[in-house]
């Protein structure tokens, strides 16, 4: 991984599975702890990429990011079925909720604390810290109560604007609170967000809501000193993909991202876009390493690995969103055995 | 006037006009159009045409959340003027989000363009639990059960919900979507359709409909 980040070439492709419930059910751990817990997080990842062999630092984050940090409630998923946090109350219900929230302190907002005791293990054991920002569609969304806030992205645009103009200075609190923690070269930067999918907003509506603040966001967080970032533009974005590409060219293509599109999104269109700066990881169908055999994963790795590898700036090989936490771990060992068949350098 | 009317509405439905669905909806009463016509030829034609739109990628959830709203208030006020008609009986569809998952936006999108297109809709909601779908089915009697999840470790109830509904209601379509279910996914699981957004799904439903299946 230090071999790709730093432009230099790697013995083989990077293998990163994206894999946190996973993590928490392959230590015999309920999925509610690794989510709840920031010291098992940590261990339980810690120990899967060290059974499995691969290349993933320790993080937290999770998609249902923006409620419990704006003043809702989420649930723990520790009933069966449950993959993930879900939230129970929204902090925003009307009009005059937007106007009332205020900025939480970041050192107390939400999974805050837990993001920051997975962050400090990793540190303490040399490996980055890694804080979850950007993604501002999703976090309103969260917040709202996502059809309240695609319902008021037509009728009460104003409503949204407000709301969003509060996470972006939030989020420069909780880049602030990083890196006078660990450092700034110490510090890694994840983004990400579903609801920007255009199966469910239009680019021109991530344009005006979304994309001032990322632009913003990002330029922030090079003037304190990151430089590397893990974007993670969930399902399909591929409308969007021009104004990620915006992104990079505001902030002169500083620094190194690592580009994870959703499954969706063509390799090509991703080598096209960033291709000269960036590192494309993924995207291998998620649901695949849940639902198909060894050989077909091992397949499917193959191609993506094949495509990728023609990214003038690098190549990790990664799903396109988390590894399902079902998914037998003879698949996730498929990721290994391909990048080792199918990536090796010489 | 009529065709103008029913046009209007349409038109309303499509861009969201709620002041103008009202003002056609209650022009549709004054000049005598049947209320039921008013509904299936003027919204629900709105609806289609927002379905449409939303496949090839012309509109998007906040534009059909708004279409929804002008659609909801010309329907609420032409329905009570509605004279029953005892032998037209709607297929009847059971909708739910499987256990464990809290996504409803997709379904929610189903359930709405079902409706547009006749269908009448039973919502079970979110985190809906195997023996509720089952119960359901059997309650209403219904002849769809559509099932939805977003999440991989949700989808794993698909299968036995829709032996269970079979094992209820044998000749009950069973229908999934949502994000990690693909077709192959859906045949393993042994549904009888599956579509990949909430316009197919209505395609899909009154495909299968037709068939018999």
């Amino acid at each position: 991984m230090h071999a790709l980040l730093t432009g230099q070439k790697p013995d083989r492709i990077p293998v990163i599975p994206f894999a946190f419930g996973y993590t928490a059910k392959l230590a015999g751990l309920p999925i509610g702890d690794f989510y709840s817990d920031g010291k098992k997080c940590f261990w339980c990842q810690l120990m899967a990429a060290d059974l499995h062999g691969y290349d993933a630092t320790p993080m937290y984050g999770y998609a249902s990011v923006g409620a419990w940090e704006f003043g809702g409630k989420i649930g723990f998923p520790y009933e069966v079925g449950h993959g993930a946090p879900y939230v129970i109350k929204h902090p925003i219900e009307t009009e005059e909720d937007v106007d009332k929230i205020e900025i939480p302190d970041p050192k107390t907002a939400g999974a805050n604390p837990i993001m920051m005791e997975v962050a400090k293990q990793a540190n303490a054991l040399g490996m980055p810290a890694i804080f979850q920002i950007g993604g501002f569609i999703t976090y309103c969304g969260n917040a709202m109560e996502p059809a309240r806030m695609l319902h008021w992205m037509i009728r009460k645009p104003e409503l949204v604007h407000k709301f969003i103009n509060k996470v972006e200075e939030y989020q420069k609190l909780v880049t602030d609170w990083f890196v006078d923690t660990f450092g700034a070269e110490k510090c890694m930067v994840f983004s990400g967000g579903a609801i920007e999918s255009n199966k469910v907003i239009s680019p021109k509506q991530y344009e005006t809501f979304a994309l001032p603040h990322e632009i913003n966001i990002n330029k922030y967080i090079f003037s304190k000193g990151l430089h590397v970032v893990m974007m993670h533009p969930c399902a399909d974005q591929n409308k969007n993909l021009p104004f990620y590409k915006q992104i990079r060219e505001a902030c002169g293509w500083k620094g190194k991202y690592v580009w994870n599109f959703g499954p969706e999104t063509p390799i090509e269109k991703q080598i096209e876009a960033f291709g000269a700066h960036d590192i494309i990881a993924g995207n291998v169908d998620p649901p695949s390493f849940q639902t198909r055999s060894f050989d077909e994963v091992l397949m499917l790795c193959k191609d993506n690995i094949e495509r990728g590898l023609k990214n003038p700036s690098g190549y990790i090989l990664m799903p396109g969103c988390e590894m399902p936490p079902l998914a037998p771990p003879i698949n996730v060992h498929a990721m290994m055995v391909a990048a080792r068949k199918f990536g090796s350098f010489g | 006037m009529k065709e103008e009317i029913l046009n209007g509405l349409a038109e309303a439905v499509v861009s969201g006009d709620t002041e103008k669905a009202e003002k056609l909806a209650k022009d549709a009463l004054a000049n005598g159009i049947d209320p039921y016509e008013a509904i299936m030829e003027g919204c629900s034609k709105g609806m289609s045409i927002v379905s449409q739109k939303y496949e090839c990628g012309d509109m998007y959830v906040p534009e059909i959340l708004c279409s929804a709203e002008a659609m909801n208030i010309a329907i609420e006020i032409l329905k009570p003027h509605i004279k029953v008609d005892p032998t037209a009986v709607p297929k009847k569809i059971i909708i739910g989000v499987t256990k464990g998952d809290v996504h409803e936006i997709g379904k929610n999108l189903v359930k709405l363009m079902m409706e547009a297109a006749g269908f009448k809709v039973v919502d079970l909601g979110r985190d809906v639990p195997t023996e509720k779908f089952v119960e359901a089915v059997k309650t209403e009697n219904a002849d769809v059960c559509a099932m939805s999840a977003l999440m991989t470790t949700s989808m794993i109830f698909m299968p036995e919900i829709i032996s269970q509904v079979k094992k209820a209601k044998p000749n009950v379509i069973t229908m999934v979507g949502g994000g990690p279910l693909s077709l192959d996914t859906a045949k393993q699981y042994g549904a009888d359709g599956y579509a990949k957004d909430a316009s197919l799904a209505v395609k899909v439903t009154k495909e299968l409909l037709s068939r018999g299946a």
